[in-house]
């Protein structure tokens, strides 16, 4: 399996669930939210941008089909 | 008018025109099996964005997240990640699934497994695992819509004339519309309760705080601790999320609706796309927390319900029509999702048990005949249960959870690994289940062990995953593996 694309995969897991031990505080206060769920709430715009890129590699692989 | 009935009024009219949107799609022509439950496999990129997307934003997000975010404070948070991991998780799953459904036919999870391990039983254990741990999901509900029901009416109707109300609209709803009228409504269902969330969900902590931030700070005096891990609860701490959000995030799309879902798409491409944009989506769970928190601050005295915690404060601040807009919204988040999961179960009974069994050689309209009366007692079943075993809505979604997940070995390594053994599949799941039984059961969940509180699905999951592996190499023979290539090739 292509490297690149696993390490893609891996980001949003490695960010979310390694993060959690690290990111356990309510201070400081980011955007109006508790630090925690501040560091989750990442997690959706690194999934999307994760993702938007394995879909641009894929795709390319789908026409030779 | 007066508030409940202007209340109520607004949610019936949201319900009522909403079954009818639902019904227009199958009116001209009769439905057949396959139309009914997987859409004639024609739906295409955003019909099936709005269908998966519908499913995900259910009576939990709406009442449960506010709910949990009412009673536990931080654990709440693990919701925010779990959606947008599912999504990479399913953009290598679903695509491989949906062409071998295509090829062979397949319409449900049981299929699948049925197919992948050539092996009958196996299927028909999969659709009797899977209706088991459909119906604490659609308990939940049922349970949700029952409770938007008790509070629009300002507690003149109580709960179980209420749930009998919602058992009577989803069953109604399902019964008429099938998959084409879920999907078609799902998208009036998004709208509308994403308007509702978002708007509830900053509006009141900045009427009340001046802003989001400023409720934070406010909660955080008041309550230091709340706001991270275990929040208000001994045993959900880090150890406890860590293994949650794997759990979740694996099983999101073992639910056997997703399933059928997916054979619903045009071609795997649609399916690859949608994962895309689906973690957007999950931004919106973060506004029922919002609305939690302020309740736990503003309402007084405590709610005995954590769940009502949404609909409660709306009620209290706004008047009628707004609390009937807010139920309509949710009423109908409670429902589409609902009837789904009754469609998806009526449908692995059905096919999976019935079809296999007693019922082999009959008809497809003795088959349809019979999913849609399946409908109705299924309905019950879960009625019932909301009401003489009534739980917190997170708390019935969790047990779903570490039931279905224990799916993931067996669906996933049946997918990509051409060494896995039905024996082994067997061995895997029946051994994840007990352990699942066995823990919650006993009351061991969260598991404790070394000073970590694991997650029971989480515990089970692990150990169903190195007896899979385990036998696999066991049992696979040059054989096997030759046939398991063919079927998923």
């Amino acid at each position: 399996m292509n490297p690149v694309k696993v390490i893609l995969t891996l980001i949003p897991f490695v960010w979310t669930i390694g993060g959690i031990p690290f990111v356990n505080t309510v201070k400081p206060i980011v955007f109006g939210l508790p630090f925690l769920a501040f560091w989750l709430c990442c997690t959706i715009p690194i999934s999307f941008v994760c993702l938007s890129i394995l879909y641009k590699m894929d795709s390319g692989k789908n026409e030779e089909e | 008018m007066s508030n409940e009935t202007m209340a109520l009024a607004i949610i019936f009219a949201f319900v009522i025109g909403t079954t009818i949107v639902g019904m227009v799609p199958g009116m001209n022509k009769k439905m057949s099996l396959e139309e009914w439950a997987v859409g004639g496999r024609s739906f295409g990129r955003w019909l099936n964005w709005f269908i998966l997307a519908g499913e995900i934003y259910t009576a939990f997000a709406f009442l449960g997240g506010s709910g949990w975010a009412y009673a536990r404070g931080g654990p709440t948070f693990y919701i925010l990640g779990y959606g947008a991991l599912a999504y990479v998780v399913g953009y290598y799953v679903l695509p491989a699934i949906a062409p071998i459904g295509r090829k062979h036919g397949l319409m449900t999870q049981p299929d699948l497994v049925e197919h992948m391990y050539d092996s009958k039983w196996l299927g028909i254990l999969t659709a009797c695992v899977g209706v088991a741990f459909l119906m604490p999901y659609l308990q939940l509900q049922l349970t949700g819509l029952g409770l938007i029901i008790e509070t629009c009416s300002y507690g003149i109707i109580p709960r179980v004339p209420a749930m009998l109300i919602a058992f009577t609209m989803v069953a109604a709803f399902v019964y008429l519309s099938g998959l084409k009228g879920v999907a078609s409504t799902a998208v009036i269902k998004d709208v509308v309760m994403i308007v509702a969330v978002v708007f509830f969900g900053l509006y009141l902590p900045i009427h009340f705080f001046g802003s989001v931030g400023g409720m934070f700070e406010a909660l955080d005096a008041a309550k230091p601790g709340f706001l991270a891990l275990p929040g208000g609860t001994k045993v959900l701490d880090v150890s406890w999320a860590m293994s949650t959000l794997v759990l979740t995030s694996l099983g999101f799309y073992m639910w056997p609706h997703f399933s059928a879902n997916s054979f619903s798409a045009k071609n795997p491409d649609v399916l690859r796309h949608n994962a895309i944009y689906l973690p957007l989506y999950q931004i919106c769970l973060i506004f029922p927390m919002l609305i939690g928190f302020t309740a736990l601050m503003v309402l007084s005295p405590a709610l005995k319900v954590p769940d009502m915690a949404f609909m409660a404060i709306v009620q209290q601040v706004f008047p009628g029509w707004a609390l009937g807009l807010v139920g309509g919204a949710g009423a109908l988040a409670c429902m589409i999702p609902a009837a789904d999961l009754i469609l998806s179960t009526s449908m692995l009974f059905t096919r999976n048990v019935y079809g296999r069994t007693i019922g082999q050689g009959a008809s497809h309209e003795t088959q349809a005949r019979l999913a849609r009366v399946l409908v109705l007692v299924l309905t019950a079943v879960a009625l019932a249960l909301a009401i003489y075993a009534p739980n917190m809505l997170v708390n019935l979604l969790l047990t779903g959870y570490s039931g279905v997940t224990q799916f993931f070995p067996m669906i996933v390594l049946g997918l990509f690994w051409k060494r896995a053994t039905k024996v082994a599949a067997y061995s895997g799941l029946i051994v994840g289940e007990f352990l699942v039984f066995f823990l919650i059961l006993n009351k061991m969940d969260p598991f404790a062990i070394a000073g970590l509180h694991l997650n029971a699905g989480f515990v089970a999951l692990v150990v169903n995953f190195v007896v899979f592996v385990a036998v696999s190499l066991a049992t696979s023979t040059p054989a096997t593996i030759e046939r398991k290539a063919k079927a998923i090739g």
